[in-house]
């Protein structure tokens, strides 16, 4: 098959077996599996051909695989949609396909396929739990099987047909179209468990949060597409396009078009990847099941906002003279590089095993955003796909612990043991050894546990690059979140699955079945080596011993392929101190805890996430409403309009009763109606004296009439 | 053959009046029957429209299929029709939609004869207003569309039904008002009434005939534009003239909130593109700020308004004015663009043009959608409160997907038909009208708020006991009213995959006659 | 040959005993009897002009004899008329006759 039609298909397997699913299959839950599963290893199939037949191509960057057709009529001309695969497209197609896949196939274990139906599970909730009873006659309580279990694969489907289409597309507005499908998918996911107050909140604060981001990049969509007449990246990243962009100014801050542009589609990134002041949405997100924690932390959503800013880098960097960062980069590297602090000062004090992770993942996505603001592309991409990787283990690990635990919640029908709080834990090592290990790689890619991990590749590269190109504020922010990230990932694993078991539950916790250890396996494997293929070729003592083939692949994207840069020690003995000190000390202060109560760092503004949560409540949610259902339609709909509406009718009323009143009543039928009758009644009484009804005195007044008129004409006709 | 197509337009116009007539002779007591009749009667134009679509000449210039009867010869006017692509996407719209309303109308028990009938006139008149090329015949069909309704309102509507229809009549009629007197104004002045020679005459007339005037006729126009742009303006609604229209829908019976929702609003943008524009161009350009001002408020104000309600059908009535907003806007920026020089307003305002045309469309089929779906739960539970539902998706878990699926589509997702829409007016709105755009945007973000606001009320959340057991147990969405949707479900998902065999036909018509 | 005038003189006189009669009795018979001898004045008024007159013309005759019958006529009915007063009334005169008085 041709590589173009090849790609034009790879979306296609998940969303057919999303409608498959939902129309046809959704009773029997085997086969809605068989498909979903066949489904993303069919599209997982196909991805691995597509890259490594992009391996094969030399100069992909100049003559990528694409193709297009029209699809809207816009007046003399058409809106052109289409493929497109370069470097930056196989190297994220890549980690997608493989992420997506493990998800899919976890997410079979995760939903308990294969147990019994629960007692009393309804959709909407979490499996409960269902009795058996064995040979001998016991009874026991093992886990139940979801009840809306097919329901999440046709979910997945469409969630992966969402990320595949924006990988794959060659324009803005197809990756907005899989943008917003996804944001349609995360929105069911996280209240996949309806039921819950929780979850249906947090449902809607996503997509609402994420929504804000949105409208502003479909704003940043329509200038881009007005300003150019396109919106295929190949023929809006040319020189003359992006000359004649920068050049170009608005009124707004001084910006020109290009920035603003840029800016606004940057917001819709904020907006997904979860980025400062967006970023609320994000760690309530932890409400729907593990697998779609990692879906949309890991593989697919996060990871679009973040490919989209490195999508559309060019422009970012349009007006760029390679030194003084532009108003639009400065503003990206701020809320990159602070969120990227910020989220990982919150992190140390949560105790949720999940939303410490949610919270690592903000930062995290800070880096790569403060990365691209400073202009360092392929160290973005990297830490992308290195991160994507990791994350999604330490995601599905931590399902798989929260799974082990919810064995041990069963086992001892404590039902007021929260399967996700930390603090429950402990000892886990030895119940669950294959989640452990594969924990471990992951936290300490995370980490960036220096030169074996893949995470300390990556993110020693945006360092090196902060550093390299004088942006000290950039590096110093990044160095201390980088600290901070290793010292709560080891606080993570040390009360996770160090010393002791605290509960009774920890202690009945049971390893997972295959469905979720081989993905963890398999991903566990990328977090380590995926680092090697980027390793800097000055590094010392590995430099060289493989190519650079990251940066020289993904590098040859860009028009313009950024240079390696010089080796420089500092920014290396940066990384290796703050990893290795924050894990050593987050180790030293986590071995002995027992309680929440003896952990130093629960601290109020931090526990409670600087408390943004309450803080957009009062100043936006809480006004918005009153906004909507007081002001616009209790005082402006009901009050005003229906008022003045009333109020011409009142007047219409008023006018009427006024009219009856004083004209029609007063004049027409007083005066002139019924006056002319008594007019003519009085002069009828006043005449009526004259009927005497005697025949001769009425002959007498004829007579004298006849005189007095035979007089008259006598006098006048007789001259 | 040659007898249908010399004929069609007046076929597919008249056809439903003749099954109207059908069922004035059938007993009244035979409520199958009417039902049953009145639905094959309303296929019939249905049929037909498809074969207009099939027909119709995508290359062929101005008005197609048409037709000129004698009509009324001393005031020169004609029983004229005929369709371009703009009505013929209309029409298609208003044939679909009726034997979907009547089908939905199937619960109905209380005097079906005369409520099928009403329906069948109420489709008559709204096909005569999109398929007129008479401003006579025009109005006349305009007002035949009203009266049905009102009578659909007062019978077969909820409590507050009274006030509602009254309401909507006088608000409409009251709008009319200047129209008419405008249309006779124009009529009297060039002894026509033909709209083809009056788009030639009037906007380049420099003098009235006929008619003293003692204004200037610059004057004249800018007080005739008034006249028919607030007539227009009701109807849409444009804010602020919106406020009839959360009561009518919400009163209305399920299958007239349909028709009020998915055609007779359109009559309002149906004039503002066949008239307003058009016969003033300069006008309207003059006046273009105003217009995409009050649209931007009926975008924002109608998401708000949408997000404030406790009723589910108001939520989606109000969500219709946030909707028809986006229409009007787009109508604005084509507007404003009159004749402009400028490179990319000439290439901007078709695409804003299309997306209001469509939008009108696939509002048409998702506003109806919406609202028989409010209706299925109605029926059902007789409320309409939010706040007594909540947790009904494990309830009803076909329905719950087929409401998800229509709120999706009226939300704008990509990949479903409202998403083309918007942006194509957004993006064609843009660069003529940037600052009322991006405001409107507030509105484009709170419609995801009450979308989701009626999904979590209604099918999210813990499971509300008292629709699961015993007497109120909430019954599944039954094969009827899946049927109902199917047709609904199918165009908003093909529309949002593949638009372009209706944009074409949208596309070619804008760039032919604006 | 007698002059027109004594003619005009003795009918008007006898119109004006009529007119009297007519205006001054109280008894119904004697109102009849008066508009009689007035008829039978325009009747002598109108022979006379004839006579002196074109003779040749017949106009004056023909309408005393008209007002012949119509006199025949109209007494004929006056007295069927007050005979019937009198037979419910009990009375002829005039002045008793007042039902249409207000």
């Amino acid at each position: 098959m041709a590589t173009e039609t090849l790609i034009w298909l790879l979306p296609l397997p998940p969303v057919l077996a999303f409608f498959l699913i939902v129309l046809f299959t959704n009773k029997n839950k085997a086969l809605s599996h068989t498909i979903g599963v066949g489904a993303a290893a069919l599209s997982w199939l196909g991805s691995m051909v597509v890259f490594s037949r992009a391996l094969g191509v030399e100069h992909l960057g100049e003559r990528p695989f694409t193709s297009s057709i029209p699809w809207l009529p816009t007046g003399e001309t058409w809106l052109r949609i289409g493929v497109l695969i370069d470097p930056l497209g196989a190297a994220v197609l890549f980690f997608v396909a493989w992420t997506i896949f493990m998800i899919f196939l976890y997410s079979v274990g995760y939903h308990n396929f294969g147990q019994p139906e629960g007692d009393h599970d309804r959709p909407g909730l979490q499996p409960h739990g269902a009795t058996v009873t064995d040979e001998h006659g016991h009874r026991h309580v093992v886990p139940s099987v979801e009840p809306m279990y097919s329901r999440f694969f046709a979910f997945l489907g469409l969630f992966a047909f969402g990320m595949y289409t924006l990988v794959v597309s060659d324009n803005l507005l197809t990756l907005f179209v899989g943008w917003e499908i996804m944001g349609l998918c995360s929105y069911l996911l996280i209240g996949f468990w309806y039921g819950k107050e929780s979850a249906r909140n947090a449902a809607v604060k996503a997509f609402m949060t994420t929504r804000i981001g949105d409208v502003f990049m479909l704003l940043g969509i329509a200038f881009l597409y007005s300003a150019t007449g396109t919106l295929t990246f190949r023929e809006i990243f040319t020189e003359e396009v992006l000359h004649a962009l920068a050049t170009t100014t608005t009124p707004i801050l001084g910006l020109s078009a290009v920035g603003l542009i840029a800016l606004l589609l940057f917001i819709g990134t904020v907006g997904k990847s979860a980025q400062w002041p967006l970023h609320v949405w994000l760690p309530d997100a932890m409400e729907g099941p593990t697998p779609v924690s990692a879906m949309i932390h890991a593989a697919t959503m996060v990871s679009a906002g973040v490919y989209a800013v490195i999508r559309m880098f060019p422009l970012l960097t349009a007006d760029f003279d390679g030194h003084t960062l532009t108003t639009a980069m400065s503003v990206v590297a701020f809320i990159g590089a602070f969120t990227a602090l910020f989220a990982a000062t919150i992190a140390v004090a949560q105790n949720d095993i999940k939303r410490v992770l949610a919270y690592s993942t903000i930062s995290q996505l800070g880096y790569m955003i403060a990365a691209l603001g400073i202009g360092a592309y392929v160290a973005a991409a990297f830490h992308l796909i290195t991160h994507a990787f990791f994350k999604a283990l330490l995601f599905l690990g931590s399902g798989s612990v929260i799974h082990g635990m919810e064995h041990g919640v069963l086992h001892t029908g404590n039902h007021h043991v929260d399967p996700q709080d930390m603090f429950n834990m402990g000892g886990l090592r030895k119940k669950m050894p294959i989640t452990f290990w594969t924990f471990l790689v992951g936290g300490f890619a995370l980490s960036g546990f220096p030169l074996i991990t893949a995470g300390f590749w990556s993110k020693d590269e945006i360092l090196a690059d902060a550093f390299g190109h004088g942006h000290l504020a950039v590096f110093v922010t990044l160095a201390v979140a980088a600290f901070l990230t290793a010292f709560y990932t080891m606080r993570q694993i040390t009360l996770t699955f160090l010393g002791e078991p605290r509960t009774k539950e920890a202690e009945h916790a049971q390893e997972t079945p295959w469905t979720m250890t081989v993905p963890l396996i398999v991903l566990s494997v990328f977090a380590v080596t995926y680092g090697w293929v980027g390793i800097p070729e000055h590094f010392p003592l590995f430099g060289g011993i493989l190519p650079n083939w990251f940066h020289n692949f993904v590098g040859s994207t860009l028009a313009e392929e950024p240079e390696a840069l010089p080796f420089n020690l500092i920014p290396l003995m940066t990384s290796l101190v703050v990893a290795l000190g924050g894990l050593l000390l987050g180790w030293l202060a986590y071995r002995n805890v027992k309680t929440p109560a003896e952990d130093k760092l629960q601290i109020p503004l931090l526990k409670n996430k600087w408390y943004f949560d309450e803080a957009y409540d009062f100043l936006f949610i809480k006004p918005s409403y009153w906004f909507a259902e007081t002001f616009v339609y209790k005082w402006m709909d009901k009050g005003v309009i229906d008022g003045i509406l009333h109020a011409f009718g009142h007047a219409t009323a008023f006018l009427g009763t006024w009219i009856r009143n004083y004209i029609d009543k007063a004049i027409i039928n007083e005066l002139i109606g019924d006056g002319s009758a008594r007019l003519t009644q009085w002069f009828g009484g006043r005449l009526r004296p004259i009927q005497t009804g005697r025949i001769q005195q009425y002959m007498l007044a004829s007579l004298g009439v006849l005189i007095v008129i035979g007089g008259l004409m006598f006098s006048l006709l007789v001259k | 053959m040659d007898f249908i197509n010399d004929h069609l337009l007046s076929l597919i116009l008249f056809l439903p009046a003749l099954t109207a007539l059908v069922i004035f002779f059938l007993p009244k007591d035979e409520v199958k029957l009417i039902r049953w009749t009145a639905l094959i009667g309303s296929l019939f134009p249905l049929a037909l429209s498809l074969l207009l679509w099939t027909r119709f000449n995508l290359n062929g210039f101005g008005f197609q299929f048409q037709e000129q009867y004698k009509w009324y010869e001393a005031l020169h006017s004609t029983l004229h029709l005929g369709v371009d692509g703009l009505s013929l996407t209309m029409v298609l719209l208003t044939t679909l939609l009726t034997p979907l309303a009547i089908l939905a109308s199937f619960g109905i028990t209380d005097r079906v004869k005369a409520y099928m009938m009403l329906f069948l006139f109420l489709e008559v008149g709204m096909l005569g207003v999109f398929l007129a090329l008479d401003l006579l015949i025009f109005f006349v069909f305009w007002e035949v569309g009203l009266v049905p309704m009102y009578f659909l309102i007062n019978q077969w509507g909820s409590a507050n039904r009274n006030y509602a229809s009254l309401k909507f009549m006088i608000y409409t009629m009251g709008g009319s008002l200047g129209l008419l007197l405008a249309i006779q104004m124009l009529g009297v002045s060039f002894g026509t009434y033909d709209l083809p020679r009056l788009y030639e005459l009037w906007p380049a007339a420099s003098s009235l005939s006929n008619i003293p005037a003692w204004l200037p006729i610059e004057t004249i126009k800018t007080i005739a534009f008034w006249a028919f742009v607030v007539a227009f303006a009701v109807k849409v609604p444009v804010w602020p003239f919106h406020t009839w229209l959360p009561d009518a829908h919400t009163e209305a019976p399920t299958a007239g909130s349909m028709i009020l929702a998915g055609v007779l609003l359109k009559l309002g943008a149906y004039g503002f593109l066949r008239l307003v524009l058009p016969l003033y161009p300069e006008q309207a350009q003059a006046f273009a700020g105003a217009l995409a001002f009050l649209a931007a408020a009926a975008i924002i104000f109608g998401a708000f308004g949408s997000y404030g309600q406790t009723d589910f059908k108001r939520l989606v009535a109000y969500s219709s004015v946030n909707h028809m907003g986006f229409v009007v806007l787009g109508i604005a920026a084509a507007a404003a663009a009159y004749g402009s020089s400028n490179e990319v307003w000439k290439a901007s305002y078709p695409i804003a043009l299309n997306g209001a045309i469509l939008q009108m469309f696939n509002h048409g089929l998702s506003a109806a959608g919406m609202f028989f779906l409010v209706g299925v739960i109605y029926e059902r539970t007789h409320t309409r409160n939010l706040n007594d539902f909540g947790g009904l998706f494990p309830l009803v878990p076909v329905y719950g997907g087929i409401l998800i699926f229509t709120s999706m589509a009226s939300l704008g997702l990509p990949g479903l038909n409202g998403f083309v829409s918007e942006f194509l007016v957004v993006r064609g709105s843009w660069p003529i009208l940037t600052l009322y755009t991006a405001i409107s945007m507030v509105g484009l973000l709170f419609t995801g708020a009450y979308i989701l606001k009626g999904i979590k009320q209604v099918l999210h959340g813990p499971m509300n006991e008292h629709w699961a057991h015993g007497e109120h147990k909430l019954t599944e969405i039954n094969a009827r009213e899946i049927l109902v949707m199917t047709p609904l479900m199918a165009l908003i998902l093909w529309i949002g995959v593949w638009p372009v065999w209706i944009l074409d036909v949208i596309n070619r018509a804008v760039l032919a006659s604006f | 040959m007698i002059p027109l005038s004594w003619y005009l003189i003795l009918s008007a006189a006898l119109f004006s005993i009529g007119l009297f009669g007519v205006l001054a009795r109280r008894n119904a018979i004697a109102i009849l009897l008066g508009i009689e001898l007035m008829l039978n004045a325009v009747n002598i008024n109108l022979v006379s002009f004839w006579r002196y007159g074109d003779v040749t013309q017949m106009a004056g005759q023909v309408f005393a004899i008209i007002v012949f019958a119509v006199a025949a006529a109209e007494v004929a009915v006056g007295l069927a008329l007050i005979i019937s007063v009198y037979r419910t009334r009990k009375t002829v005169v005039a002045d008793e006759l007042d039902l249409m008085k207000w």
